[in-house]
């Protein structure tokens, strides 16, 4: 083929291919993009987002769509590296024109990302799973601008707060010892593990830390015991937790151990087994113990369509719900981001996955769904996580429906 | 009384996995003055047989043992000939390079083949601690402690009981010379970096039902005990299993009675000065250099 005739054959294809862009054939549809970890260690956090969307859009798109118009999950894979997240966020804005997106799966990325978000590409996103506090509560918000950041899951500064108040305040314990992973994360929980005690004018009486290299964590435990904490607070994740509760079982050590919600899934007790039985972890959603019709409903449709149970269902579902935000949105509000956006903040009531919201999901002051009362504590529980809830006679779990087991609030064993 | 002895008794169990390690850089620096910067990959895939085996296959950890021995002392075998023999013999340094790059290798192939999720291998005599009156350790952390004492007496018994160790020590003191006594240098050279991954490998057995299956399992614990083989001194294995044990000791009574966050500050200062006072180490005696 000569150069100028492949240069012709070139032109056409173009053309015809724009032109099919430009007819209707794809116009009703709605592109809702997403760049998150869909391979490498963090993978399972983006693959579960992508997930739950698919199972959401798939429902969405079999009733009708919205308003007649389709749903398409357009998703790419960042790897965790915030540098190709701010790169495929414009790709997916600019040349894909999706008007809405599920949020990234590592809080740097978002962070990289959120001022031009609120800046240039003015497209709404809602995070089922970074919790960088930042992210809601940015630059936009604080001189208010519109804010395009909305969240699902976990925030930092509710969570602390929730762990805190809910060892002092249901708990009654007042002697709090920290024990935090001198990692990123471990650093910023360590400070607002602080900041709370002292808004309810403690001290910890004991503030440890242990390093990524650290396999034996009896020193910092020992220590922690012979302050008399009543219990210990943690920010780490699977793989430092997992060395935490292992000396802890060899110290014979029975203080209650709270950790946020990097062990909230069943990587942890795979990796801690027994070990781990008794640990407490605050959440957004777990689907142990008794569900709702709902949540069963979603969960068996999980396990049909990828033949494996979640990872990490905190993600999908509220992946899930995120969906099923942009739906309600777009149906009030229109189909361009900043109506989307402007929808996102006039929910009412919404029926979610995470819960039953019966009050605005989003205010223009509150773009986090989940708040400090919607958190829940879950404890280890023979390979499951149970919700702890709490009733005249005290905090309890339950096993099955039918069977209620009291905690000891003293080493949280069940009584 | 009871929390100086339970940290100081946990850092000697880590500082035995530390100093297990150790003697695998002193090992080949002895007869090659080169190192296998990657020693702790190798402790790595030791750990992620184990794991296979143990856990996967259900083999007892008595057949275990020898396979990963075995497998690693073959490895090693290929590994020496195609990664440092080369650059051993044009005279050049890049075996710094290529050591690692074997290392990485084994990362990678351990991503593939096992995944980057880290899976708990079962401790060999289970995880009931073991009390001496107040004071409690783990079977596994005993076994460790016992394993780095007798590896250290056995390669005690080998250099100076056995022709085989004599030679080890003849070419180290110096090559060319061994070689015109009739030593076969470079069959000693490769014996030495091939008995360093297996005894990698051994550590990686030992270890990992204390840490957890993982292809980052090796990194840290193959940086610290290079600290520790430094310290002691690379061409002295007697000290380097004391200086191991105290090391581990130390890090546990820094994090005890100091603060964890300054442990890793104040143990790296230390292997600076020891560097500058001691160059040969605290244990190493300084070459006589003759005319």
């Amino acid at each position: 083929m000569s150069s100028s005739t492949y240069l012709k054959r070139l032109a056409a294809a173009v053309a015809v291919a724009s032109l099919g862009a430009m007819t209707g054939a794809h116009a009703q549809e709605v592109k809702i993009g997403m760049a998150a970890a869909l391979t490498g260690p963090a993978s399972f956090v983006g693959t579960e987002i992508k997930r739950g969307a698919e199972v959401a859009i798939d429902e969405i798109n079999a009733k009708g769509g919205v308003k007649g118009r389709k749903l398409v999950l357009i998703a790419r894979d960042d790897e965790h590296n915030p540098v190709k997240t701010v790169a495929q966020y414009r790709e997916l804005v600019e040349r894909e024109k999706v008007v809405a997106m599920l949020g990234a799966s590592n809080s740097a990325s978002m962070l990289a990302v959120t001022p031009i978000v609120n800046d240039t590409l003015k497209v709404p996103v809602i995070c089922p799973a970074t919790d960088a506090t930042e992210i809601t509560e940015n630059e936009a918000k604080k001189q208010g601008r519109e804010n395009y950041l909305f969240r699902v899951g976990m925030y930092g500064t509710g969570q602390a707060n929730f762990m805190v108040d809910t060892m002092v305040k249901k708990f009654g314990h007042k002697k709090i010892g920290l024990l935090n992973w001198t990692g990123g994360w471990g650093v910023t929980g360590r400070g607002e593990l602080n900041r709370r005690l002292k808004e309810h004018g403690l001290t910890p009486v004991g503030d440890e830390t242990f390093d990524n290299n650290d396999t034996d964590m009896t020193a910092q435990i020992i220590k922690l015991k012979n302050a008399g904490a009543e219990s210990i607070l943690n920010y780490a994740l699977v793989r430092e937790n997992t060395f935490v509760v292992k000396t802890k079982e060899k110290l014979s050590n029975d203080i209650p151990y709270v950790s946020a919600w990097g062990i909230a899934g069943p990587a942890f007790w795979k990796a801690a087994g027994t070990s781990a039985e008794g640990v407490l972890s605050s959440t957004t959603v777990t689907i142990d113990g008794p569900q709702s019709a709902e949540r069963i409903a979603f969960i068996n449709e999980y396990k049909k369509r990828f033949n494996e149970d979640m990872s990490a269902a905190v993600f999908a579902v509220g992946a899930y719900d995120a969906i099923y935000l942009f739906k309600e949105a777009m149906e009030k509000s229109g189909f361009e981001p900043a109506q989307i956006r402007a929808g996102l903040e006039n929910i009412p009531e919404f029926k979610g996955l995470v819960k039953h919201f019966k009050r605005p999901v989003f205010t223009k002051d509150r773009h986090n769904a989940v708040t400090e009362e919607d958190m829940i504590m879950t404890r280890w529980t023979n390979g499951k996580l149970l919700e702890i809830k709490f009733d005249d006679k005290g905090p309890y779990v339950e096993i099955d429906a039918s069977t209620k087991k009291y905690l000891d609030k003293s080493n949280m064993k069940l009584m | 009384m009871y929390f100086f002895f339970q940290i100081a008794l946990s850092g000697i169990a880590t500082g035995a996995i530390y100093g297990l390690i150790a003697v695998g850089y002193s090992l080949t620096f002895m007869t090659t003055k080169a190192l296998n910067f990657a020693l702790g990959m190798w402790v790595m895939m030791g750990g992620m047989l184990t794991y296979s085996l143990h856990v996967q296959y259900g083999l007892n950890p008595l057949l275990v043992l020898p396979i990963v021995t075995v497998a690693l002392f073959l490895l090693g075998i290929v590994a020496e000939r195609f990664s440092v023999y080369p650059f051993l013999r044009a005279g050049s340094d890049v075996w710094v390079l290529s050591t690692l790059a074997v290392g990485f290798l084994m990362i990678d192939f351990a991503e593939i083949v096992w995944g980057r999720n880290p899976t708990p291998v079962p401790p060999f005599f289970g995880k009931e601690p073991v009390y001496f009156g107040s004071v409690s350790i783990l079977p596994q952390q005993l076994l460790i402690i016992a394993a780095a004492c007798a590896t250290f007496i056995g390669l005690d018994f080998f250099y100076r009981k056995t022709l085989l160790g004599k030679a080890f020590r003849a070419v180290a003191h110096s090559g060319e010379v061994s070689s015109l006594m009739g030593i076969n240098t470079r069959r000693v050279q490769a014996l030495s970096y091939a008995t360093a991954a297996a005894l990698a490998g051994i550590a990686g057995f030992l270890v990992v039902p204390l840490t957890l299956a993982e292809p980052q399992l090796g990194t840290v614990l193959g940086l610290k005990a290079f600290a520790i083989a430094i310290i002691a001194g690379l061409a002295a294995p007697r000290g380097i299993l004391i200086c191991g044990l105290v090391y581990g000791a130390f890090e546990g009574l820094v994090s005890g009675y100091l603060y964890t966050g300054i442990r890793d500050i104040l143990g790296f200062s230390i292997m600076i000065l020891a560097l500058y006072l001691r160059p040969e180490g605290i244990f190493g005696r300084a070459q006589e250099e003759r005319a």
